[in-house]
């Protein structure tokens, strides 16, 4: 972790971050090693356990000795939680990444990923298979297809207007909140008159982790890896960012250029997040704040810390959708907006408890 | 490696800036070289910021070339740049509460490669910025955790890390307190003097550019207005001609730099004139004697000019409040000639003179005496003192020369009251001249 | 306040007095506004000569004229009662969604269009908002409705054309009978009624024969999943209080769905993948067919599937509470699940 290292680690604040990272990290891995034991069947939790360790078979036989049910429940965990174990810390990975890089690049709290209506433009995408009743087996295929692509041409326009003359910040934020009305309107007359699909489009807003395979994750895995990486290394830049577009040039960052590769690499991101798992809220705003609170400003922390909070955040939702509502499926963006909301709150009065001191 | 002299740090060459349709900079030409403290002056608007945005690769030239180092700006990479020049703004207010040292490290993203981590010599510069700036034991503090002046500072060690031969300042210090402002500068002048570093600072108050930089250019409307040492370019001209400023020229006793008393502001070509007719009525007093005649005088509409006070007087500070041109001498001491000079320069040019009953004493006596040769020529008019009281501390002087003084043709006396309408009395028949402006010299 | 301002106690005040004025013209009113709807709505429900007063199934009184030549129908399940009872020439218009969007055959299978000689000229479009000019235009004489059709939009063709609505949607399976019977009194087909709500008896007593056999014979009922729509996130399933889920009780089977919570729950893969049902049950046409289920989560992997017990049912017997749902859908139900009967 070359460039993601923060400075100042041998002061007490350095050596504090990466105490918070690794903690972090190990948090993680119990998450991923406990949660596919929480699904909407009660399964055996060694047998759970057996099954995760032995990669689905592959290293040892998890169903030794056991009866005939246990090739289901083989079938169960490794098929299907598993992989939607690991869609959720790729999405929330995603998710957070961008939702600090978007922070950082606005200079403003309250940037999410979808600030750029990257979420309409997939939605409407999406809207397009639910409308056209594309049969059930196509729609494996072609739904996350037409939400990537909805999102990603949305992300180009917002990109073909930051590279030319009048792509400062605010035409920025204004030709999103513009796109984003506009997507929106059509989608609201494309569903007017099908109902149908409109109860579809609504389950898709809301997000959701259903139809996590291992060969999706793999295709998400690619992105989110690539595109999230580019990003993180992008820290320090987004670190002088803040200082302001002209401080930064003049400590020799291509304010301009840096901005723009952040945009792409982060509406690639939610692009790649969206199409498999729908529009799910919260995560992008909420982790880097977390972040931020407990290890600071310095975005070589915060982007990969986000990361990590993203995915053990929209994990935890997960977990808790089961564990709340045996037997029915919901949607995971209810419980992320849930989360989401007190935990605002929370954020909120902390601050305003803690005054800074010195005025600008 | 050629045989030619080093290039200059900074070259401007005939630039001219164009914001749409407003020329901000006109055909300015600039040599700055390594190791000066330059000093950039001017009004609001006058291109000062231009210029140095200029020189940062902020703005393009329409016509014209910047050069850095003999290199030409516009053919720079950017991290280039920043390796050649650094930049101290105005107003940086940073929001997040970064340690003072990894803030300081930010300034030096120039010379790290993409993957590199800042490495112990990174470190070792940055601890020595803030050693040179004085807050070497703040270095894990939060930035804002730290006071304004300090953390001006900050910024400016900052800045310093970048290692940059040249360092651009931008009226660094609007938000500082005087000892603040005092120090900013005084530590960019050692680094001027000690490390060769090229400073060009954008500076308003003039007194302070004249005091550390050596070199002041002055712009105006976006030209260059003067350029050279600031006890040669710094004069009253100046400031009228530039700034529209009345001002007075004094040498700071202890650093003998050139010091600008400015006084108020020159009525523009479209003032109104002076209802009242032509030249001023000059009030003679001090002490607050002068302050009532000068109120009344000045609300019915009287050009006013008056003399010689001492700063810090009351009515010193009256005749500044109204606007009104004073011939104005340091607090306690007694008329010097230059003063006096100028006082009786005043007293030329005015049509009336009031006589205001302010104590005498040997400091200012001279006021009076200096009245004789006028008696006769205009209206003198002396205020009856409203109490009794001792006001000559001159051992019977003053006494003398103010009975000598009624004694002339054209001297009166009059009650506070009924003074404006005496003076117009007086001043009714044609006045003689015709200037309608009052104007030092 | 001082006692010379305070008023006698004999007297009322001024302001007294008015507010009593007030008060009493208030409940003037109010007492001319009630009495005059109910004289309204009396006269509105005092049947005219030539038609007679019916309840419909949400408790609705109507006055219907008798024997109307001209209805129009507003909803599949209706119009298979008005076929079976021979009244399809007394249908000029049946409900639709908008043309753009499937027209006649959203709601109708092309077999039921054939069968009972549909065309698109008889649409009235009822979403996304009820097409009342259509409705007009076929100058009908009644109009019969599901709550496919919101109580407010029926309400408001009878109070603005006077055009009576009869509700008809039945809460169980016994209500079928009921709205039987009740188009045999309006239509003055009562014979043809009891015909066919004898059959509908028929119909249900050969299925609780059936499930007496089973008992008798100590075999169990075969657990089932009836599924008529799937998505990434599981099975769409009928839960109790469903016609569904009683057609599946009266197959003499039990669904793994019976004791949710929800009316129509979304079933989980892993829930259903762990239940092992012997038999799967999915819906199709309107769309659907086996290879949209292929992608349903654990597919390929059910116990049922692999053993070629998923079978296919059209989603009409499924989910339109008619006589075919008794007539054909309960038998092939039947033969479904229950594929070598006790002799």
């Amino acid at each position: 972790m070359s460039a993601l290292a923060p400075s100042g680690a041998s002061t007490g604040r350095g050596r504090r971050r990466r105490l918070w990272l690794a903690l972090l990290l190990f948090g993680m891995a119990l998450v991923l090693l406990f949660s596919p034991l929480v699904g909407s069947v009660d399964i055996d939790p060694l047998r759970v356990l057996a099954i995760v360790l032995s990669g689905g078979g592959v290293l040892f036989n998890p169903c030794a000795g056991a009866g005939p049910t246990c090739s289901l429940d083989v079938i169960a965990v490794w098929q299907g939680r598993v992989p939607e174990v690991l869609l959720a810390v790729l999405a929330g990975a995603a998710l957070g990444i961008s939702g600090g890089a978007l922070q950082g690049i606005f200079r403003n709290p309250l940037a999410d990923p979808y600030l750029l209506g990257i979420s309409t433009g997939g939605t409407l995408g999406a809207s397009l298979v639910f409308v056209l009743n594309v049969g059930e087996a196509q729609a494996d295929l072609v739904l996350p297809l037409l939400a990537f692509l909805g999102s990603i041409l949305t992300g180009a326009a917002i990109l073909a207007v930051a590279r030319g003359r009048y792509g400062s910040v605010e035409t920025l934020l204004l030709t999103g909140v513009a796109l984003n009305a506009f997507l929106s309107s059509i989608l609201t007359v494309v569903l007017l008159y099908n109902p149908v699909g409109s109860i579809q489009v609504t389950f898709w807003l809301l997000g959701g982790l259903g139809g996590a395979t291992w060969p999706r994750d793999g295709i998400a895995f690619g992105g989110i890896l690539v595109a999230g990486t580019l990003i993180a290394i992008y820290g320090r830049e987004i670190n002088l960012l803040q200082l302001g577009n002209d401080v930064a040039q003049s400590a020799g960052v291509d304010a301009r250029r840096v901005r723009n590769r952040v945009l792409l690499l982060a509406s690639l991101a939610t692009a790649v997040a969206v199409a498999f798992t729908g529009v799910i809220g919260f995560v992008g705003l909420a982790a880097p704040h977390a972040v931020r609170r407990v290890a600071g400003p310095d975005y070589r922390v915060v982007l990969p810390g986000a990361a990590v909070v993203g995915a053990a955040f929209l994990v935890a939702a997960r977990d808790l959708s089961y564990l709340a509502f045996p037997g029915t499926v919901l949607p995971i963006g209810i419980f992320t907006s849930l989360a989401g909301a007190p935990f605002f709150f929370y954020l909120l009065y902390r601050r305003r408890q803690s005054t800074t001191m010195g005025g600008p | 490696m050629s045989r030619s002299p080093p290039a200059p740090a900074v070259r401007l060459d005939a630039v001219s800036v164009r914001y749409g349709s407003r020329v901000a900079l006109r055909d300015v030409s600039l040599q700055v070289g390594r190791g000066e403290f330059v000093a950039l002056a001017g009004p609001n608007g006058s291109g000062k910021t231009t210029l140095l945005r200029v020189l940062l690769g902020f703005l393009v030239p329409e016509s014209g070339r910047a050069e850095l180092l003999g290199d030409d700006l516009a053919g720079l990479p950017i991290r280039e740049r920043a390796r050649r020049v650094a930049w101290v703004p105005q107003d940086e207010s940073p929001r997040d509460d970064v340690p003072i040292l990894d803030y300081v490290l930010y300034g030096r993203y120039a010379h790290l490669g993409r993957l590199e981590t800042e490495g112990a010599r990174d470190r070792e510069l940055a601890r020595d910025a803030l050693e040179s700036v004085g807050l070497a034991d703040r270095a894990g503090d939060g930035l804002l955790s730290i006071s304004g002046g300090e953390r001006q500072r900050a910024v400016l060690a900052r800045a310093l890390a970048q290692e940059a031969p040249i360092l651009l300042l931008d009226e660094p210090t609007t938000h500082l307190d005087i000892g603040h402002q005092l120090d900013l500068l005084e530590r960019v002048g050692a680094l001027s003097r000690d490390r060769g570093v090229t400073v060009i600072a954008a500076l308003h108050d003039l007194n302070l550019a004249a005091r550390f930089a050596q070199r002041i250019v002055v712009l105006s409307r976006g030209r260059l207005h003067a350029d050279g040492p600031s006890g040669a370019v710094l004069s009253e001209e100046l400031l009228a001609r530039v700034w529209g400023v009345a001002a007075d020229l004094r040498r700071d006793p202890r650093t003998g730099a050139p010091y600008l008393l400015p006084h108020r502001n020159l009525p523009g070509p479209d003032a109104p004139t002076a209802p009242s007719g032509a030249g001023p009525v000059h009030v003679v007093g001090g002490g607050g004697a002068a302050s009532p005649a000068l109120r009344l005088l000045a609300d019915r509409g009287f050009d006013l000019t008056a003399g010689a006070l001492h700063l810090l007087d009351t009515d010193s500070e009256t005749a500044e409040a109204l606007g009104v041109p004073v011939a104005i001498e340091v607090p306690f001491a007694p008329l010097g000639s230059e003063v006096r000079e100028r006082n009786r320069r005043l007293l030329a040019t005015a049509r009336a003179i009031v006589v205001a009953p302010f104590a005498v004493g040997p400091s200012n006596v001279a006021n009076l005496e200096d009245l004789l040769p006028f008696a006769g020529r205009v209206p003198i008019v002396v205020l009856v003192r409203a109490t009794d009281g001792r006001w000559d501390f001159t051992g019977g002087t003053a006494t003398a020369v103010l009975d000598e003084l009624r004694r002339r043709p054209g001297v009166v006396e009059c009650a506070l009251p009924e003074l404006a309408d005496r003076l117009r009395a007086l001043l009714a028949p044609s006045p003689l001249g015709a200037s309608a402006t009052a104007v030092s010299r | 306040m001082s006692l010379t301002n305070e008023p006698s106690p004999l007297a009322p005040t001024p302001r007294g007095v008015s507010t009593a004025v007030f008060a009493v013209a208030l409940l003037v009113v109010a007492g001319i506004a009630v009495a005059g709807t109910a004289v309204y709505y009396a006269a509105r429900t005092s049947s005219p000569p030539g038609s007679i007063a019916v309840t419909d199934d949400l408790g609705r009184t109507v006055s219907v004229p008798f024997d109307p030549a001209r209805v129009v129908v507003l909803s599949p399940s209706i119009m298979d009662s008005m076929y079976r009872l021979g009244l399809r020439s007394h249908v000029v218009g049946v409900d639709c969604y908008a043309a753009a969007f499937g027209g006649l055959s959203a709601d109708y299978s092309p077999d039921q269009i054939s069968l009972w000689n549909l065309s698109a000229s008889m649409c009235v479009q009822i979403a996304p908002s009820l097409d009342s000019e259509a409705l007009l235009n076929d100058s009908p004489q009644l109009v019969l409705a599901s709550t496919i059709v919101s109580v407010a939009e029926v309400e408001e063709i009878t109070t603005a054309y006077g055009i009576p609505v009869v509700m008809l949607q039945p809460p169980t399976l016994s209500g079928i009978e009921i709205d039987v019977s009740l188009l045999g009194t309006i239509f003055g087909v009562s014979s043809a009624a009891a015909q066919l709500n004898a059959q509908l008896a028929m119909g249900l007593a050969s299925a609780e024969a059936l499930a007496t056999n089973l008992t008798d014979n100590g075999t169990a009922f075969p657990t089932v999943l009836v599924t008529y729509s799937t998505d990434e996130n599981g099975y769409w399933t009928f839960g109790p209080g469903t016609f569904g889920e009683s057609l599946v009780e009266l197959a003499s089977a039990t669904s793994i769905s019976a004791n949710s919570t929800l009316p129509y729950p979304e079933l989980s893969g892993e829930t259903v993948l762990l239940a092992e049902p012997e038999y799967v049950v999915y819906g199709t046409g309107f769309g659907l067919n086996l290879t949209s289920y292929d992608a349903a989560p654990f597919w390929s992997d059910l116990n049922a599937t692999q053993h070629g017990r998923a079978i296919g049912l059209d989603s009409n017997y499924l989910t339109e509470p008619d006589p075919t749902m008794i007539l054909v859908g309960l038998p092939s139900l039947i033969a479904v699940l229950h594929p070598d009967p006790a002799p």
